[in-house]
């Protein structure tokens, strides 16, 4: 039996389940979308596992999922640049579009953006999903569903980046090996980066890295952060312009204080401990910026370039694959450390 | 004749009448104002007298004015940031906000703009206006009316600034002291620049200028824009790191070459001649940056700041006061300079 419109809807912690949900219509500005394929995120299973992700807390049921794709099936009044049958990426976060953050371009700080699958607003791990037309991006022809939902953590990548300045020439440190530290690497060459070392706990994650273009992987084996800096400006030959932190390791971002040079960058994409202690009288003084990211705002195009140039190849990260049915299985490789998961895709 | 809404509408080229004027109620996130005072800019002079400025011609009658205030006399729904009663200064422009110009920040391009007194959107010289609410500023209870109103051309003022780099220490030339070289001056020295020279052909807005804080000023009377930038560089001791020009004149953009330090910007405000002589070279090879501007994004919230901390005083360029049922005298004095206007002001409420 095939559901007119099944969403994967999570009602609490561990307690995700396959529902039936009306189909919804498309209003002004906006479409009516068949969802192609929804990636899983780091975030999504946070709130899977324990029912709360940094500060937002799921309180009542909420349709997961962010990293989607989808067809258009539906057009809203107004809407110009989309027709039925256009393949599109989702950005999931719709801001208001009248505040001052959102008129000066910093849309994704927008006090009451409208995020998909952050408590309250559903997400779009369904078959039909409604979503503001604007943010629907045309996918060219070459580019698969699969590569459209893998937009979304390609934007955060680029949007790290932009933030920490990495440009011809950065030598690049990035901490972690997961989904967003490889494809920040990938960012990160496509910008010019002359070397990029990437450092992790698991080997199986430093032999994808490598495989995928990292000049340098590094084991991390030691607590202590300034001799973990020391080797890392031995292996890169120098210190590195821009860290890039992404394990959400309280002691990578410490060892991306103690690493970078002077001058430079320390972007927090990974989230680590609400309050770490940090060396930030070291920083200070070395004039080591510490930026947070807070999703991105206008990457989606810029990823899109990427991907269609081919500067970027994010199909090697895909590596599990399941049906909306089997999204409980899909949350399950995603957060078991031993399935070898990089990127859990489902297919709607 | 009843006046409920009494406007100053354009026909065609030197044909502007004073009339009723369908007034419009505030929808979801809009409000509408009871206009106070609204000032008259070279660009509406301009379409008055000639029907069109560039590629924006007027086709159909339009409300004139785009330089305003209002206080608050009717809440659309969902509008929560203002309330009836509120003193209001009107950011005239009104972006599509889905486009990428509008997402990135720089709503000022958004090709499907909708703004006041720009063909064929109407203005605000008339009794009641009705517009979004988020592009509303409220004043606060010291800043009157005509500053709010004067709010529009400081904006441009602050963009202009901005998109120069003005900062601590910045020297800055500015070619033509009218209403916008001088919020220009005013803006920059808010900004930290430490000297303002200011250049006009006449020697009233000059003197004008040098009472409102010009640290040195140049008469211009000759086309050479080489001899002109030495004088510039005379009076301010040194080569300036920024230009911005005001007048639109050829030779006074020459000038803002010749005259700016190398590495500095040339920043173009003032409209003239579709095309012009530059010496792009000069320019060039001394990267001198030459910049446009187009209105303005972003610049309301700092240029209501700046009047209501003290930090700027707008108020000796309101030189002339009309009511909205002399708009066409008002414009002709606007237009000719009269009794040495700077910013007429015309009273939009029933006096």
């Amino acid at each position: 039996m095939a559901a007119r419109n099944l969403a994967a809807v999570l009602h609490g912690k561990d307690d995700l389940r396959l529902e039936e949900i009306a189909v919804p219509e498309p209003g002004e500005n906006e479409v009516q979308l068949s969802m192609g394929s929804v990636g899983i995120c780091g975030s999504d299973i946070k709130y899977w596992a324990y029912g709360q992700c940094g500060r937002f807390k799921l309180t009542d049921p909420m349709i997961i999922g962010h990293e989607g794709s989808g067809v258009v099936t539906k057009v809203g009044p107004g809407v110009k640049h989309l027709a039925v049958g256009d393949r599109v990426a989702i950005e999931p976060g719709v801001p208001c579009r009248t505040c001052e953050l959102c008129k000066e371009g910093k849309y994704n700080l927008c006090p009451e953006v409208r995020f998909c699958a952050t408590p309250p607003i559903d997400g779009n791990l369904s078959r039909f999903y409604v979503h503001a037309a604007d943010f629907c991006f045309k996918l060219p022809d070459t580019l698969s569903m699969e590569e459209g939902a893998m937009v979304e953590p390609l934007a955060v990548c680029v949007y790290g980046c932009q933030r920490g300045g990495v440009t011809l020439g950065s030598r690049v440190l990035i901490c972690g090996a997961g989904p967003v530290g490889i494809m920040a690497m990938m960012v990160a060459k496509a910008l010019g980066a002359s070397a990029v070392c990437i450092t992790d706990i698991d080997n199986t994650r430093l032999s994808a890295a490598r495989s995928l273009g990292a000049d340098h992987v590094l084991k991390v084996t030691t607590g202590d952060c300034e001799a973990l800096a020391g080797v890392i400006q031995d292996t890169l030959g120098c210190h590195p312009h821009v860290t890039l932190e992404c394990s959400g390791s309280d002691q990578s971002l410490t060892t991306g204080i103690h690493a970078t040079r002077p001058g430079g960058s320390v972007v927090l994409i990974g989230r680590g401990s609400m309050q770490p202690a940090i060396p930030i009288v070291l920083a200070a003084t070395k004039e080591v910026d510490i930026k947070g990211v807070f999703r991105y705002a206008n990457c989606y195009p810029k990823a899109i370039s990427l991907l269609e140039s081919g500067k970027v190849d994010v199909k090697p990260l895909i590596t599990h694959r399941f049906n909306l049915m089997d999204s409980v299985k899909a949350f399950e490789a995603a957060k078991d450390r031993n399935s070898g998961a990089i990127k859990v895709m489902i297919n709607c | 004749m009843g006046d409920t809404n009494l406007s100053a509408v354009l026909y065609a080229e030197d044909d502007m009448r004073l009339e009723e004027f369908p007034v419009k109620d505030p929808g979801p996130g809009e409000v509408q104002i009871s206009m106070h005072s609204t000032g008259i800019c070279g660009s509406d002079v301009h379409y008055w007298k000639h029907g069109r400025i560039g590629d924006f011609v007027l086709t159909t009658p339009m409300v004139l004015g785009h330089e305003s205030s209002g206080t608050v006399c009717k809440v659309g729904s969902g509008v929560t940031s203002l309330k009836v009663g509120d003193r209001v200064a009107i950011e005239p422009g009104v972006p599509c906000r889905v486009c990428n110009y509008c997402k990135t920040g720089r709503y000022n391009l958004c090709r499907e703009m909708q703004f006041c007194a720009t063909p064929p959107y109407h203005g605000t010289l008339t009794r009641l206006y009705t517009h979004p609410a988020d592009f509303c500023f409220k004043l606060p209870d010291n800043v009157s009316y005509e500053e709010g109103a004067l709010l529009e051309p400081l904006s441009v003022g602050v963009h202009a600034c901005r998109r120069a780099g003005v900062s601590l220490g910045s020297k800055v030339f500015i070619c033509g002291a009218g209403p916008i070289g001088l919020v220009n001056m005013l803006t920059a020295k808010a900004m930290g620049a430490s000297k303002v020279c200011i250049s006009d052909i006449s020697e009233g807005r000059l003197g004008v200028a040098k009472t409102m804080g010009a640290d040195s000023i140049v008469l211009v009377n000759t086309k050479d824009a080489k001899a002109v930038a030495k004088q510039v560089e005379t009076a301010l001791g040194e080569m300036p790191d920024i230009t911005i020009e005001c007048s639109g004149a050829e030779s006074s953009i020459q000038t803002g070459i010749y005259a700016t330090k190398a590495g500095g910007v040339l920043m173009l405000v003032g409209l003239g001649p579709a095309e012009i002589k530059l010496p792009v070279v000069n320019a060039a090879c001394r990267e001198v940056d030459i910049r446009g501007l187009f209105r303005y994004a972003n610049c309301y919230p700092a240029a209501l700041e700046m009047i209501a901390s003290g930090a700027v005083d707008v108020k000796p360029l309101i030189t002339h006061h009309f009511t909205l049922e002399e708009s066409l005298e008002a414009f002709e004095t606007s237009r000719t300079g009269a009794g040495g206007a700077i910013k007429v002001m015309i009273k939009c409420a029933k006096q």
